[in-house]
């Protein structure tokens, strides 16, 4: 029961963190239309910069640099980059592969720079642990619980009461009709990423935070997950990515808790569950357990 | 599908295409009677001193090429290495160098990548004699053919048994299995455990994980442990799953065959929940780095690294002399277990290239030869190493480790070289 | 008007003549090196036409290409080797492209339902999956260290380096003897895919492109072409696979992950999406200019020889900074990718020509940059 409880725990722990990652996916992906490949380098990005900081500025001033930026650099990307094509939601896939070489560019220069190193952010959580009933939990998993679950629902609140909400919601179902409506469609789209950027640099303090050993290079490739994650809730719906986030987490935990009774599937499945479990969900509801069915316009 | 492009061809169009096929043909006829490309049989030849050569080799030089990793995973490894393999040369190319030629070392970085790092060895290997280093499984397991149909003599930085039994490509040291022998015997030789109890073995996918696994299972068959595997992947980085599942086993001990980064997290979270058994690592799973990190006083206590050769932090004469160098040469970089390493293989693949010139040929098939026949070589960076039976690990005695900050590389030496019992019947039941 | 037209296809036959004798005569001046690059571009030329069926023309989104590769390159493998059937090896390579086209249409329940984006994610599942199972099936696939490729043989003549054979004094290792199969096999791939979207299923395909509703009342039945379409992109992939396992001569695992997949998307993008030009210069310039740079950027200014000196850039890295800027710098001055900056060119050049502009070029054919998806398949 305890092991039970405690595999839970890590799903869930582990969930939290990729909803944050997901959401910025599903934030762009719905302002945008583009699948980010560069959210991978944008969170190392932003754990790097509070790993540099963190001695000079504290942890919190340095996590807020490092959100700062990493969301003005997000938001950089959108304006000068990708906005070659115009809003033309035609024009998706070539800003996709476009982020795809930025995503190329950042990633070196980081790697370039972290090296073989194991970076410290200098959370305040260390590696303490607390009792939870039958079982320990490390503190930054707690951490991370808390502090996603604020963050989503302030971006939930953003979405439904702000008019800049109201707008991204609008140029999702409809573009040329929030245009005629006067939506700023340019500035919608940057925000989005900025903001997008800004969830990925603080996913990366609870990436690299205890039970993780630090900042590594590699830590980016973490986004892949969020993948599975952001397209079993509907890649246009927040509540479905923090939902299919927690899928993911508790899926993954799961498997890798209960590997030595699930030989059948071959040991070290645990990493691949995730797409096992989407592939199925696809089956049944191809837009995601949330997506809406699109409707057909002629 | 084809045809339907064909089918409005009129005879007129057939007639261009079979005149443009004569075209080609002739064109081609008259282009490539200059090609360079022509009449070059090879480079062998014999050196004004009456020494044999073969790619890579000339009357002033001997090439030799390194396939390494400065921008991948294994990048700080790759760095070791280069820089410990570039001072060697320089030591040597200062005392005259080998059958008096020049050492040169080709370096080319593949940052893990195997398309890449084919068509790098594509590149280099008409031009060095033999490879004193290759970093990457996947680039080796890619290249093994290559390697042994161009008889380049390499020294692989993977400790694999799926690399023995091949002529041309030498582990060094034990492999992976042998470690973990040492490893169980050690377990139970100083840490208490008995009969019927369970160690959890955590290990990647992969040759390496796979390898390491084969001897632990063996170890502990014969001294009556079972073993609790749990295999994981090189992205993996927190291991609390992996730990609440070893937990649930009860074990009494934990081995680890992974990267650095998976060892402090499986020993930080399993110290943090209570788990404080004694934890093993194969000698990749340890770097320096990790004694900055959270996890070093865990670690501290907890862990012990078994490996073929000794810390950086030994009093071998011949190990204290490279340290010296080393921090001369380049003050500033890290000194770890892949600097050793890779001095040793780079003093290794000298004595073969001097036995070779000897012999009275740098050809490379000669040069393998000159390998296979050397049977009790010792640089005096650890312990002798035999060569001449392809088909079994060039050493088999092991060392411990244990992590210790304040030390050079951050490890110390526990247990000095021995063979761990045992590990003469594995081999011959491998083999047979 | 017919002599005009005459004249412009005289043209075509000298530049087309050209292009062949070049590409043949090339074996006999390059060194192994350069060949190889050629070899891995020819085969991902013919897996980004095959892509480019899929997604650029047919609009679906395919994150799984590398997986199909990996059946096609294993498949060859398996068939051909021991462990294994043990098949003539010619034999083997057309069942393994056709096992391909099999996984392929065991998608489509996939791929006849889930679209776009959706898509792109549930394929990329078969990547991780394929490798996964790759990794553990070692009785076929070898495990994580693979499996050595049986060099291809086509009535009693190798592909391989085990005979000696030299043409006009120049020796032909495996290198040469595979670069006029894999020209052989590209030739084949451009004319089948040229027929195919000249003919009638192109236009069916874009047609459900552009809008499966309109497609749907044009008689065009929807799901046979989706699942259709699958499975002919899933053979060139299969093709692909075998041209690369015969190059590399050994197939691992690792290679055939997301960062493969990727990369194969990057290349229709850069060519230019709804053509086998298009498609095929994105394989090049993707698979080729990584592998040039790395070479040959301890050239450039700034640029430290591996290892030398701390902190400094290496070879590596310059050139990964360098492709990265190229692909966002060509897609940020040419959205419609290499084959659309070349038709623009072109058509800018003959305006130039005829001073006073004539009516036919002074309205280009094509549609402008922000369209990408032209709207008839060009070559």
């Amino acid at each position: 029961m305890t092991t039970f409880l405690d595999n839970i725990f890590n799903g869930l722990a582990l969930g939290a963190v990729y909803a944050l990652v997901a959401l910025g996916f599903v934030i762009i992906f719905k302002a945008s239309g583009v699948m980010n490949f560069a959210h991978g380098s944008l969170l190392l990005l932003g754990g790097y910069l509070t790993a540099v900081f963190h001695d000079d500025l504290g942890f919190a001033g340095a996590l807020a640099v490092a959100v700062l930026v990493t969301a003005a650099v997000a938001g950089a990307m959108d304006r000068f980059l990708l906005h070659a094509g115009g809003t033309d939601p035609h024009t998706a896939h070539v800003q996709t592969i476009v982020t795809i070489g930025v995503d190329i560019v950042i990633l070196t220069d980081l790697s370039r720079r972290i090296g073989g190193d194991l970076l410290s952010l200098g959370d305040p959580w260390g590696d303490s642990v607390s009792g939870l009933g039958p079982v320990t939990v490390a503190d930054s998993r707690i951490a991370a619980i808390v502090v996603s679950t604020v963050v989503i629902a302030g971006v939930f609140a953003l979405f439904r009461y702000t008019s800049w909400g109201l707008s991204l919601r609008a140029s999702a179902e409809d573009v040329e009709a929030a245009a005629l409506m006067g939506v700023r469609l340019v500035r919608i789209r940057t925000l989005a990423w900025c903001l997008a950027g800004a969830l990925a640099a603080l996913a990366a303090v609870f990436l690299a935070a205890f039970p993780a050993p630090g900042l590594e290079r590699t830590t980016g490739q973490i986004a892949l997950k969020a993948f599975p994650a952001a397209i079993l809730g509907g890649m246009a719906s927040p509540p479905g990515a923090l939902a299919g986030s927690l899928l993911i987490g508790l899926t993954e935990a799961l498997v890798a808790g209960y590997q030595s009774d699930l030989h059948i599937l071959g040991e070290g499945f645990g990493d691949v569950a995730p797409y096992a479990v989407m592939v199925l969900v696809l089956l049944v509801r191809p837009t995601g357990l949330f997506g809406g069915k699109a409707a057909v316009r002629v | 599908m084809k045809s339907s492009h064909h089918t409005h061809h009129t005879p007129r169009a057939m007639r261009t295409t079979s005149l443009l096929a004569a075209a080609v043909a002739a064109l081609l006829l008259a282009g490539t009677g200059c090609s360079s490309k022509a009449d070059s049989s090879g480079s062998a030849g014999e050196g004004a001193d009456g020494v044999k050569t073969g790619p890579g080799v000339t009357d002033k030089t001997i090439k030799l090429g390194a396939l390494t990793d400065l921008t991948g995973p294994y990048a700080t490894l790759g760095k070791s290495i280069v820089q410990a393999q570039q001072m060697w040369a320089d030591e040597v190319n200062a005392r005259g160098g080998i059958c008096d030629r020049r050492v040169e070392i080709v370096v080319k970085d593949h940052g893990y990548d195997v398309q890449k790092a084919v068509t790098a060895y594509a590149d280099i290997s008409s031009d060095v004699v033999a490879l004193p280093q290759v970093i990457g499984s996947p680039v080796m397991a890619a290249l093994l053919d290559d390697i042994e149909r161009d008889k380049v003599l390499t020294f692989p930085q993977a400790w694999a048994a799926s690399l023995l039994d091949r002529d041309s490509v030498q582990v060094l040291g034990t492999t992976y299995d042998i470690d973990m022998i040492a490893a169980v015997d050690f377990l139970t030789r100083t840490k208490g455990l008995d009969k019927g109890d369970t160690i959890g073995h955590v290990y990647f996918e992969g040759d390496y994980g796979a390898n390491a696994l084969e001897g632990s299972k063996w170890a502990a068959k014969k001294a009556g442990l079972k073993v609790a595997g749990q295999k994981i992947k090189a992205t993996d980085t927190d291991l609390s799953a992996q730990v609440s599942a070893l937990r649930k086993e009860g074990v009494k001990a934990i081995l680890i065959s992974a990267g650095p980064a998976q060892t402090a997290s499986l020993v930080g979270v399993a110290a943090s929940r209570g788990l404080k058994v004694p934890v093993v690592s194969s000698a990749p799973g340890y770097a320096p780095q990790l004694m900055k990190t959270p996890a070093a006083p865990a670690l501290a206590a907890l862990l012990n690294v078994v490996s073929a050769a000794p810390a950086v932090s030994s009093d071998l004469a011949g190990v204290r002399k490279m340290v010296a160098s080393y921090k001369k040469k380049y003050p500033g970089s890290l000194i770890d277990s892949g600097v050793l390493s890779g001095y040793n293989a780079a003093q290794l693949m000298g004595t073969d290239l001097k036995r070779a010139c000897e012999n009275g040929s740098l050809a490379r098939e000669d040069v393998v030869k000159a390998h296979r026949s050397q049977s009790n070589v010792d640089v005096g960076l650890g312990t002798a190493q035999n060569f001449s039976d392809k088909a079994q690990p060039a050493n088999t005695s092991t060392y411990v480790h244990k992590p210790d900050a304040k030390a050079v590389g951050a490890a110390v030496n526990v247990e000095d070289a021995h063979t761990a019992p045992g590990v003469k019947e594995y081999l011959a039941s491998r083999t047979s | 008007m017919s002599e005009r037209l005459s004249r412009a296809r005289a043209v075509r036959l000298g530049w087309t003549f050209a292009a062949v004798v070049v590409l043949c005569a090339l074996p006999f001046y390059l060194d192994a090196f350069w060949l190889r690059i050629g070899l891995f571009s020819m085969a991902a030329a013919v897996g980004a036409v095959g892509l480019g069926l899929l997604s650029g023309t047919a609009g679906q989104l395919s994150l799984g290409h590398a997986f199909f590769l990996a059946v096609g390159a294993y498949g060859y493998v398996w068939l051909a080797g021991e462990p294994g059937p043990g098949l003539p090896t010619a034999l083997a390579a057309v069942l393994a492209v056709l096992l391909a086209g099999v996984a392929g249409g065991l998608f489509s329940p996939v791929a006849g339902r889930v679209r776009g984006v959706y898509l792109g994610v549930a394929t990329l599942a078969l990547v991780f999956l394929g490798h996964h199972v790759l990794l553990t099936a070692d009785s076929v696939t070898g495990g994580f260290n693979g499996r050595s490729v049986p060099p291809l043989e086509v009535g009693g003549f190798s592909f391989s380096a085990d005979s000696e054979l030299s043409l006009l004094g120049v020796p032909f290792g495996a290198e040469e003897r595979l670069w006029y199969l894999g020209l052989a096999l590209f030739a084949i791939t451009w004319f089948t895919a040229r027929g195919l979207l000249r003919g009638r299923p192109g236009r069916a395909l874009v047609a459900l492109r552009d809008s499966e509703t309109a497609a749907a009342v044009m008689g065009v039945d929807v799901s046979r072409y989706r699942s259709a379409a699958f499975v002919v992109s899933s053979m060139y992939a299969g093709l692909a696979g075998v041209m690369l396992a015969l190059a590399f001569r050994r197939v691992v695992p690792d290679y055939f992950g997301l960062v493969l997949s990727v990369d194969y998307l990057a290349m229709i993008v850069i060519g230019g999406l709804g053509s086998v030009a298009g498609a095929t210069a994105g394989a090049v310039f993707v698979t080729a200019l990584p592998l040039l740079m790395t070479r040959y950027a301890d050239q450039l200014p700034l640029v430290a020889a591996p290892g030398t000196t701390d902190g400094a850039v290496g070879p590596t890295e310059a050139a990964r900074y360098l492709y990265g800027a190229a692909i966002v710098l060509i897609l940020l001055f040419a959205p419609d990718g290499l084959h659309g900056l070349v038709r623009r060119l072109r058509a800018r050049l003959r305006s130039r020509r005829t001073a006073p502009p004539p009516a036919d070029a002074a309205s280009p054919s094509q549609p402008p940059a922000s369209a990408v998806r032209a709207k008839e398949p060009t070559p």
